[in-house]
């Protein structure tokens, strides 16, 4: 017979380390966009004509 | 020559990603399928193969981060500074969560959340406080030469307290709240499968590990390279 409690706690250290990796690919998915952003920006800046204004 | 049919070799970050899939599994499937429950702690002692294996990771990014710190001072390469500084963060990301998953596990064995007396627990919250200052430490200074410096020292001071943690185990504690000893002289104190699984839940951790390592890394660069071209382009403009 398992004991229901020690389920619990088991089932919570488990489910903690997933949705601390999961965070963790949601920081660096941000992170990305952030990047993605930059390129554009720096795109903006290199097309012909973008320094004339 | 085929060029269409050359195919890219897998980067290091993609290989270290399937390692931890595959290991993960195997780990989550020893873990609640193979393992028999411990007699005396019950079907909480399964917080073991998680809780152990994060807390070894902790001390190995640790100690990671101040290799690369070393090797940083003797050869003033600044990529070593970014090899140090990104151990360190996951060190940290680490480090929460050996203390988060050490909580659960005291609260379900020793009826609190925290207990002050063990050294063990003390110690090594006294490593991870010292090594968030780190970051204090790191993001007070303007980038260079000088931040790269202080850094690692401060990482290298920060891994002369890892022995404490080890050791503070073995030393005198008298309470009946006491931390569980794992591995003694005699070797691992447990069963041939627990140590069997505790081994393929370590090698999943430092798995993952090495994967954030590797992810982060490139990320970094992705930035310090933008950065490099976009003062590029806004001089050209």
């Amino acid at each position: 017979m398992i004991d229901e409690t020690a389920v619990k706690y088991v089932a919570a250290v488990y489910g903690l380390v997933w949705v601390v990796t999961l965070a963790y690919i949601a920081i660096l998915n941000a992170k990305l966009g952030r990047l993605e952003r930059q390129l554009d920006e720096i795109a903006g800046l290199l097309e012909p004509g973008a320094g004339d204004a | 020559m085929v060029i269409g049919s050359q195919r890219a070799r897998p980067d290091g970050a993609t290989v270290a990603a399937t390692a931890t899939a595959v290991l993960m599994a195997l780990a989550l499937g020893m873990i609640f399928f193979y393992v028999p429950t411990d007699v005396d702690q019950g079907y909480s002692q399964r917080i073991f193969y998680f809780h152990v294996p994060i807390a070894l990771t902790t001390y190995t990014l640790f100690v990671w981060g101040a290799v690369n710190a070393a090797r940083y001072l003797w050869r003033r390469d600044q990529s070593l500074d970014l090899k140090s500084y990104i151990p360190m963060h996951l060190g940290v990301i680490f480090g929460s969560l050996t203390l988060a998953t050490g909580s659960i596990w005291a609260r379900i064995s020793w009826g609190h959340w925290w207990f002050w007396g063990d050294t063990q627990l003390t110690t090594f919250l006294i490593i991870f406080l010292f090594n968030c200052a780190y970051f204090m430490l790191r993001f007070s200074v303007e980038p260079g030469e000088r931040r790269a410096t202080y850094s690692a020292v401060y990482a290298l001071l920060g891994v002369g307290l890892i022995p404490l943690s080890v050791l503070g185990v073995r030393f005198a504690q008298r309470n009946e709240l006491i931390h569980p000893i794992t591995f003694n002289s005699n070797g691992a104190n447990m069963d041939g499968s627990m140590f069997l699984t505790f081994l393929v839940a370590l090698a999943a951790m430092l798995s993952l590990a090495v994967t954030m390592y590797l992810v982060e890394l490139r990320g970094k660069r992705i930035d310090d390279r933008i950065r490099a071209i976009r003062r590029l382009a806004e001089a050209r403009a």
